[in-house]
């Protein structure tokens, strides 16, 4: 700060005349370095030179070689007109041109013949109001930056906490709790698809984010069924594979009881939770929804849910191949699903395959 | 010559650059500048030649100093000839408005030569 008040601030005075630019020096000098240009030309020039030094400018209109408002163009092209001010000086008022300074961002116009004291005092008090702006952008940005930065610890810390509470649910299930990241990935994958695809849905970046993370809780009700069915090796009774199916809507009241009106990522995960086993045919349960009336984000977790069940190993079965996990999905042998769904997935299913087969594959482990 | 009674040979405001620009040295520096130039042949040429743009320039300039300066019987001349220049195209006989500014410079220049000669 000190070498600010020591330092000059520099000028820049563009005229075509000397004895015009002599006189605006002549009133600067004790306070401000004077640079001079004598046309457009030289004054685009200096500019580019001495960007970081130039506190205001002086712009003559009528100049030979680019006039006032070319420079003022330039310095909108190159958006030097936010950081320097530009008084324009001309010997004459004309609507027309006046406003076209304006336009282009001047800061005042003065008009010849030109009191000195005036003049000094209106350059330093547009000089100050650009500083006192730019200053506030600056700790504006700062503070956008901070702010962000938190955000993204927020969101960590929550990923983080989702996960190991999903996790848990896994856990009780014997399994390695790669299940959740599997379903994370494809949901995530699907998405995007979706988004490209079908833009009609209107599913945003970021709601594709809260969406992901909310997949890792679909199952979260699987806590509330008893060991003796969640981890029975062979096929499930009727009456036991009622019970299994209530875990959707048990998820569901652990999640109400923490209830948050209005939130978004609350919507997601209760909507996932519940609906992730419905059907496009209206015969999933527990609410039969029918077609559309699932919310996508659930017909999205549904499917990648069956796709990993099929392609996973169980207590109760091998893993099947890609191939033929996609052939029992599309002869709609484990559900239905809405054609746009369908469409996605095998948009998708590459790279599904590739990382079922890859960095998720299981065959270390059958 | 003082500076004062120059200014009242050739119809200046005496006053009022002195009231703004506040040292006789320095104007007195911008006079003898000015001279120099020889603006009426600068617009007398550019009209010569049909060169519109560079006589309605000079003629601008011309005008714009002379407010500076507060030389207000040559700046009204000059102003009016500006005006009629300002299409780059002049409509009718401005010949009348050349002459009244080349008179005006005359008397100007006329009374500034005193200042070369101190």
């Amino acid at each position: 700060m000190e070498k600010n008040i020591m330092e000059k601030k520099t000028l820049l005075i563009v005229d075509d005349v000397d004895i015009n630019r002599d006189i605006l020096g002549d009133i600067f000098e004790e306070q401000y370095c004077i640079l001079e240009a004598e046309n457009g030309d030289e004054a685009i020039k200096k500019l580019d030179a001495y960007k970081e030094e130039i506190a205001l400018v002086l712009l003559d209109l009528q100049m030979p070689k680019k006039n006032g408002l070319d420079v003022l163009r330039y310095m909108n092209e190159t958006n030097l007109i936010r950081i320097i001010p530009v008084i324009m000086i001309t010997g004459e008022a004309t609507v027309e041109s006046d406003v076209k300074a304006y336009e282009l961002g001047a800061s005042d116009i003065i008009y010849k013949p030109f009191e000195p004291a005036i003049v000094i005092r209106r350059a330093l008090n547009i000089i100050e109001l650009y500083e006192h702006r730019i200053h506030l952008e600056k700790k504006l940005e700062k503070r956008t930056a901070q702010l962000k930065e938190s955000q993204e610890k927020l969101e960590k810390n929550n990923e983080f906490l989702i996960n190991a509470l999903s996790s848990v649910v896994e856990f009780r299930s014997l399994e390695s709790g790669e299940h959740i990241k599997r379903v994370k990935t494809f949901t995530g994958i699907l998405l995007y698809h979706l988004q490209k695809m079908y833009p009609e849905y209107g599913i945003t970046d970021e709601q594709r984010k809260l969406i992901v993370n909310a997949s890792a809780l679909h199952d979260i009700g699987k806590i509330a069924i008893s060991d003796d069915i969640l981890l029975k090796p062979g096929k499930l009774t009727r009456e036991e594979f009622e019970i299994m199916k209530t875990h959707s809507v048990k998820g569901c009241e652990i999640l109400e009881m923490f209830k948050q009106e209005e939130n978004e990522f609350y919507k997601y995960c209760y909507d996932i939770c519940r609906y992730h086993h419905e059907r496009y045919d209206g015969k999933g349960y527990p609410d039969n929804l029918v077609g559309e009336d699932i919310p996508i984000w659930a017909q999205i977790v549904s499917i990648v849910d069956v796709y990993d069940a099929l392609v996973s190993k169980r207590v109760y079965k091998t893993p099947y191949a890609v191939e033929e996990a996609e052939r029992m999905i599309l002869a709609g042998e484990c559900g239905t699903f809405s054609p746009k769904i369908i469409d996605c997935f095998e948009a998708a299913k590459f790279e599904l395959f590739q990382l079922t087969e890859g960095k998720f594959s299981f065959l270390e482990n059958s | 010559m003082e500076l004062r009674a120059i200014y009242e040979s050739m119809n200046g405001d005496y006053d009022s650059v002195i009231n703004r620009l506040r040292d006789e040295e320095r104007i007195k520096k911008y006079l003898l500048k000015f001279l120099n130039y020889h603006y009426d042949e600068l617009i007398q040429n550019a009209l010569n030649d049909r060169d519109y743009e560079i006589a309605f320039r000079e003629a601008h300039n011309l005008k714009g100093i002379c407010a500076n300066l507060n030389l207000d019987a040559l700046g009204v001349a000059a102003s009016e000839l500006t005006e009629a220049l300002r299409g780059r195209n002049p409509e009718g006989d401005i010949s009348y408005l050349v002459e009244a500014m080349k008179m005006n410079y005359d008397k100007t220049a006329l009374a500034l030569n005193a200042l070369t000669e101190e």
